[in-house]
This record gives structure tokens, C-alpha cells and sequence, in this order.
């Protein structure tokens, strides 16, 4: 039973993976086209995409968009959650509904309202606009995370701390935040990749001037099939790679420094200054 | 006449539910008082009125003769530990202890080392850097009352601080209370359901019962004079017999069970009364032949539950039961199912009111 589930497992694994073990050689590969497996290997589709503006102005759009709709997300997701959360109030349900609903409507039927209401707007092709419609499809998301973090957070810690003379605004900035932050950065962090990995808003509204990577790859899967693309995809694949291994690294390093520290036994350290 | 701390007339409402019903108290400077009653009797409900988080319906509170209404609890300069301790889980043990003072402007340098000193006065020197989740149940347990007690609280709040403990922690953990709160002089107020914690370790023990104050008295005089059925079952273990006065000048009442009994005569009574004869377990005396002279009764032998020091006695005398508790080495002289003769002395006879 147990060795079945292992192979299951394993299939499963191989399945999910199977694009990464296709997508990473053809980044390498020397052909005009995306072709597998690659004819013969170089690096000229790096250059190319470090060097085509076409590729770093969607690149930069893209960043800076996720950027703005994480913070947006975030300004209008922490305030509503904990008062969701936290408060009993006339027609919560309803609201409770209401945040989830962005999540629930199919994209394409979003955007293509994005599309005539920000029309109306001239909103269309502006990274306004874009960034208005993601953190709308970021919210939910965003909401779902962190409710599930302040649900978890046990309230006798405020307590506590205004019984230890903390006004409610400091104790939520001495003890509230600290202990919400890791919820708080990953909700920021589903925001972010919610937009980044955008598609079908974008292609409606994004337009040339706000163009996001998404589109602009999908543009040139569609017309040339060039293996910037699969550059790109490695890139970002790389990237998650690292974000996904810092906290293991951060985690594994501290360890080692407070095992060093604990050798050296060092008496009161807390009564020399800190931070 | 003014105590330091005072509630009168506290009245708490929860919707239709009367959590509280006109509790009246006045605790002294320096005095350790223990909060003592069943689940849902009031006891946190009260103390969290004095700490501020909830608000009494009626009824006012004063330290030191300023009343607290209108004051928050981050304004109230009252400790509380929390039956769960409430430690900050990013923060070290001594920064915890230091927040606090952190709160009141003290600086980073001087505040850590009076956190520094208050952990080492609660037996914690060394572990000032660990993280709460690096300390056993009994040293979060200290870093809170350390952290509850470092910005010197004109009144000590406990909330049942040692029920998720071991019994051989809990009862370490008590004399560690206890000499800490002597020796730091703070007024304290001691949440449990435990009466023999309460016992052991309080001035003045208040029971509550259905969110009203049963009795108010030092643990002894709780013990040995209950002024209720409620109390004189709650606390310690004891023989309850429903009977009426017979002759109060002289102190005689009567029972069913146990036939007629003398007591020490008490003018709050009156002769026929309804009243309760109680009589603690270890003031019974079990013989086998009849005493020549007292007072006695008989008693069948159910079970004897042995406790190597002592046993517990569990029989009947006519449809009543008794306990009976007796010295390990008395036990021999009896078995299981056998009929015997149990005898007091009227000093041992305690009569309660029916209310
Ligand atoms: N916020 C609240 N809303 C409604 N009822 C409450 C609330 N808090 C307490 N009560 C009720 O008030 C009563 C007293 O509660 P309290 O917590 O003071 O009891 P307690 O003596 O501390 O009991 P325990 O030993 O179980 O802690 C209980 O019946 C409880 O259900
Ligand atoms: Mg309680």
C-alpha cells in the first residue's frame, strides 16, 4: 500500500514537472523556434532578452504593476479582514460574500467588463487600470490568507499587552503586526504572483502602453513562437526557486549561528544594547 | 474604615444573564486573596471588571479609594498572568519582561537590566534570551508573573495560573507565588477551582457561587465555620445532615441520622430552627464496641479507599451516608460490610443556617 502511494506520488511529482524538464533545455536551445528536444545549445536567447526592450519594458510593467496592486491589496485587504474577522456587524455575511465574488466570477467575463467600464473611464491601456482590476482579483486571495492568520491569533496576547500599559495602537504595533507579519507577507505575496502571472485581464485592458509580461509573451507564442519565452519562464522559475528556498536558508543559518552562541555561553548578552 | 481595594455593589449582565449579583469586597494592602468556585461562578468575569476589559452594569470599584471607571486597562497599572500565560512569541523572555516597562518610557539599557533582575528574582537566570517556545510550561509560567510584576502593579491579577501544570510543578509553583508576592508585598488576587490550593496558600479566601460572594473568610475559619451548605460541601470533604434546632440556649440539635447532637451553643439561632449538622470526616471516630459515654451513632462499612497514611471510610447509618476518615493505622481495626460505631465530640459539630 504504501510503496503504490509512493509511485503514485512519484507520477504525480513527474506529471507537475514535466514542463520545467521541457521548458528549461529549450531556454538553452539554439533553434529559430521553440523546438524539442533543442537541435544544439547557446546562450543567445539570454542576450536576447536582456538586451530587446520589447521584452524589458513588459518585464518592468509587469513588476511595477504587481508592485502597486500588492500595496493597493494590501491597504484595502488588512483593515476589511480584521473587521470581518473581529466585529459583528449588519449585513457581514453579505460582505463576507462579496469579497470572495472576484474570485468566483470567471476572469474572461471580468475583463471584458474591465474593459467597457474602464472604456467609459479611459482607464483602458493605462497602468492605472490594470493595476484597479488586479487588486481587485488580488483581494479575495489576499483575504482568504490573512483571515485564516488573524482567526488563528489568540486575543488574550492584546490583552496581555494592554494590561501591561500598551494603548491599542501600540499594542497592535508592538504585538499584533510582529506576530501577523509571516501571514501578512505571504498574503502580499499571493497578491503579487496573482497579478505578475496575470493573462486574460491584461490581454483585454494592459494594451501597448501598460503591456505585462503575460501578454507580451502570449502576443509572441501566438505570432513567432520565439524562445524568448522559454527564457522567461526559466527566469521566473528560478526566481520562485529562490523565494520558495530563502526562509529554509534564513531557518538553517540561524540555527547554525545559535548553536556557535550557544558554545561561546554568553552570560546577560541582553544587557548590552541590541538592534 | 478603608480597604484598599473595594468593590460594591458589582452587577454584571450578560444580555439577560446575570453573570455577577451584587458582589461586595474590600481587600487590604498587601493581602493575598484567592477567588474561589465552580465553573461559571464568576470568578474571571469579576477579575476581568477590575482589570478593565469588561464593564460592570452597576456598581463601582476603587484602589486605594480613586475609582477606576473610566479608566482603560492599558491605564490601570494592574498585573495579570493569564491562564495560558499570553507570553509574546517574538519576543525573548527578558524582552517580554522588559515591554512593560518599555510601555512607560523606560530605556532599552536600564529596562533590560531590571527585567534581567525581576527574571532572576522568579528563578529564571540564564534563560533571559530563550524564546517562550524554548521554556517549559513552569518557566513561561514565571516569565509571565515576572513580566506581570516587573512594573510594579498596585494589584496582582491571577487567572488560574497553574491549571495547565503538573501536580509536583503546580505545588512548587505555589510556594514560588507565595514568596514572591511576600517578599515584593503587591496585593494579590488568586483565581482557582482548587480549594486545596486556595488553602494553602491564601490570607483570605472568597467563594463564589453563581456569580455571588458565598463567604469571605482566612482558610481556616472557611474550613471549620462555613457559613453555608454550599461552602461547607465545596470545601474539604464533609458529613451534611438536614436537622432542626432542639434547644438553642444549651446548643442541642437534632437528626435523623445521627440522633440528637450538642454543638457549641450560638445565639443566631432559635430554638426548632431548620438547620445543617456538619461534621468533617477525620472529627468522626470509628470503634467497634460502643463508646461508654459522648455522643455516637452507628454506621455500616461500604469501601474503604486506603491512602497508606490515612483511609477514607465510605459507609451508611440508616439511608445517610458518611465518611469517615481515619489514621492508616486505626484502619485494621475495621472491614468492609461490617457494622461499627462512630462517635464526635460536640466541638466538631458545625451548624449551618438552611437558607
Ligand atoms: N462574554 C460573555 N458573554 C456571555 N456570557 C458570558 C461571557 N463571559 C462569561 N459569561 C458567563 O458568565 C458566567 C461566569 O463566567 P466566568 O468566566 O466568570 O466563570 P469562572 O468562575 O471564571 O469559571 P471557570 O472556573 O470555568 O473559569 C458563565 O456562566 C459564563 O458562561
Ligand atoms: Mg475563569
Amino acid at each position: 500500500m504504501n510503496r503504490l502511494m509512493k509511485a503514485i506520488g512519484f507520477v504525480v511529482v513527474c506529471f507537475i514537472a514535466a514542463p520545467l524538464v521541457i521548458v528549461v533545455p529549450m531556454s538553452f536551445s539554439d533553434a529559430r523556434s521553440l523546438q524539442f528536444p533543442p537541435p544544439g545549445y547557446w546562450l543567445g536567447y539570454y542576450e536576447a532578452y536582456f538586451t530587446d526592450m520589447s521584452w524589458l519594458r513588459p518585464t518592468w510593467n509587469s513588476i511595477l504593476i504587481a508592485s502597486a496592486t500588492t500595496v493597493l491589496t494590501m491597504i484595502l485587504v488588512v483593515p476589511a479582514t480584521f473587521a470581518l474577522v473581529r466585529h459583528k456587524f449588519y449585513g457581514k455575511s453579505v460582505a463576507n460574500v462579496m469579497m470572495l465574488m472576484p474570485m468566483a466570477v470567471p476572469h474572461i467575463v471580468m475583463a471584458v467588463g474591465y474593459y467597457s467600464y474602464f472604456g467609459q473611464m479611459r482607464l483602458v491601456h493605462t497602468h492605472l487600470g490594470v493595476i484597479l482590476a488586479h487588486s481587485c482579483l488580488s483581494v479575495p486571495i489576499a483575504f482568504l490568507v490573512l483571515s485564516a492568520n488573524l482567526k488563528g491569533f489568540d486575543r488574550t496576547l492584546e490583552r496581555a499587552a494592554q494590561s501591561l500599559g500598551a494603548s491599542p495602537m501600540r499594542t497592535f504595533i508592538h504585538v499584533t503586526l510582529p506576530i501577523l507579519r509571516p501571514g501578512l507577507l505571504i498574503s502580499a505575496l499571493f497578491a503579487f504572483i496573482q497579478s505578475f502571472d496575470e493573462t486574460v485581464v491584461a490581454i483585454f485592458i494592459s494594451g501597448r502602453d501598460a503591456e505585462t509580461l503575460p501578454r507580451k509573451m502570449f502576443d509572441s507564442i501566438r505570432q513567432e513562437a520565439d524562445p524568448v519565452i522559454a527564457v522567461i519562464s526559466t527566469l521566473l522559475f528560478v526566481v520562485v526557486l529562490i523565494g520558495l528556498l530563502t526562509p529554509y536558508l534564513v531557518k538553517a543559518l540561524r540555527g547554525r549561528l545559535r548553536k556557535t552562541n550557544a558554545g561561546s555561553e554568553a552570560p546577560p548578552a541582553a544587557l548590552a544594547p541590541q538592534e | 474604615m478603608s480597604s484598599y481595594l473595594n468593590l460594591s455593589g458589582v452587577n454584571k449582565m450578560f444580555g439577560d444573564f446575570q453573570a455577577l449579583d451584587d458582589v461586595n469586597l474590600d481587600i487590604e494592602r498587601g493581602e493575598f486573596v484567592t477567588f474561589l468556585g465552580p465553573s461559571g461562578s464568576g470568578k474571571t468575569t469579576t477579575l476581568m471588571i477590575i482589570a478593565g476589559f469588561e464593564q460592570a452594569t452597576k456598581g463601582r470599584i476603587t484602589i486605594d479609594g480613586k475609582p477606576l471607571d473610566g479608566l482603560k486597562p492599558y491605564q490601570r497599572n494592574i498585573g495579570i498572568v493569564f491562564q495560558n500565560y499570553a507570553l509574546f512569541p517574538h519576543k525573548t523572555a527578558v524582552e517580554n519582561v522588559y515591554f512593560p516597562l518599555q510601555m512607560r518610557g523606560v530605556g532599552r539599557r536600564e529596562g533590560l537590566e531590571k527585567a534581567n533582575r525581576m527574571l532572576e528574582l522568579v528563578g529564571l537566570k540564564g534563560f533571559s534570551e530563550r524564546h517562550p517556545k524554548e521554556l517549559s510550561g513552569g518557566q513561561q509560567q514565571r516569565v509571565a508573573l515576572a513580566r506581570a510584576l516587573v512594573f510594579e502593579p498596585s494589584l496582582l491579577l491571577l487567572d488560574e495560573p497553574l491549571g495547565a501544570l503538573d501536580k509536583n510543578l503546580r505545588e512548587q509553583m505555589q510556594i514560588e507565588i507565595k514568596r514572591i508576592q511576600k517578599r515584593l508585598g503587591v496585593t494579590t488576587i488568586f483565581v482557582t477551582h482548587d480549594q486545596t490550593e486556595a488553602m494553602s496558600m491564601s490570607d483570605r479566601i472568597v467563594v463564589f457561587d453563581k456569580g455571588r460572594i458565598e463567604q469571605v473568610a482566612d482558610p481556616l475559619e472557611l474550613y471549620h465555620r462555613p457559613n453555608t451548605r454550599f461552602v461547607a460541601g465545596f470545601v474539604g470533604e464533609s458529613n451534611i445532615m438536614a436537622g432542626h434546632v432542639v434547644d438553642a440556649t444549651a446548643g442541642l440539635a437534632e437528626c435523623a441520622v445521627f440522633g440528637s447532637c450538642r454543638y457549641p451553643a450560638d445565639d443566631r439561632f432559635s430554638n426548632g430552627q431548620a438547620v445543617n449538622i456538619l461534621i468533617r470526616p477525620e472529627h468522626l471516630k470509628i470503634s467497634r464496641k460502643a463508646p461508654e459515654s459522648g455522643e455516637w451513632a452507628t454506621m455500616t462499612v461500604d469501601t474503604i479507599v486506603n491512602y497508606g497514611d490515612n483511609a477514607l471510610v465510605i459507609g451508611h447509618s440508616g439511608d445517610h451516608p458518611v465518611r469517615v476518615r481515619v489514621l492508616g493505622a486505626d484502619v485494621v481495626i475495621i472491614k468492609e460490610g461490617e457494622d461499627c460505631h462512630i462517635s464526635w465530640r460536640p466541638e466538631a459539630v458545625h451548624i449551618i443556617a438552611e437558607t
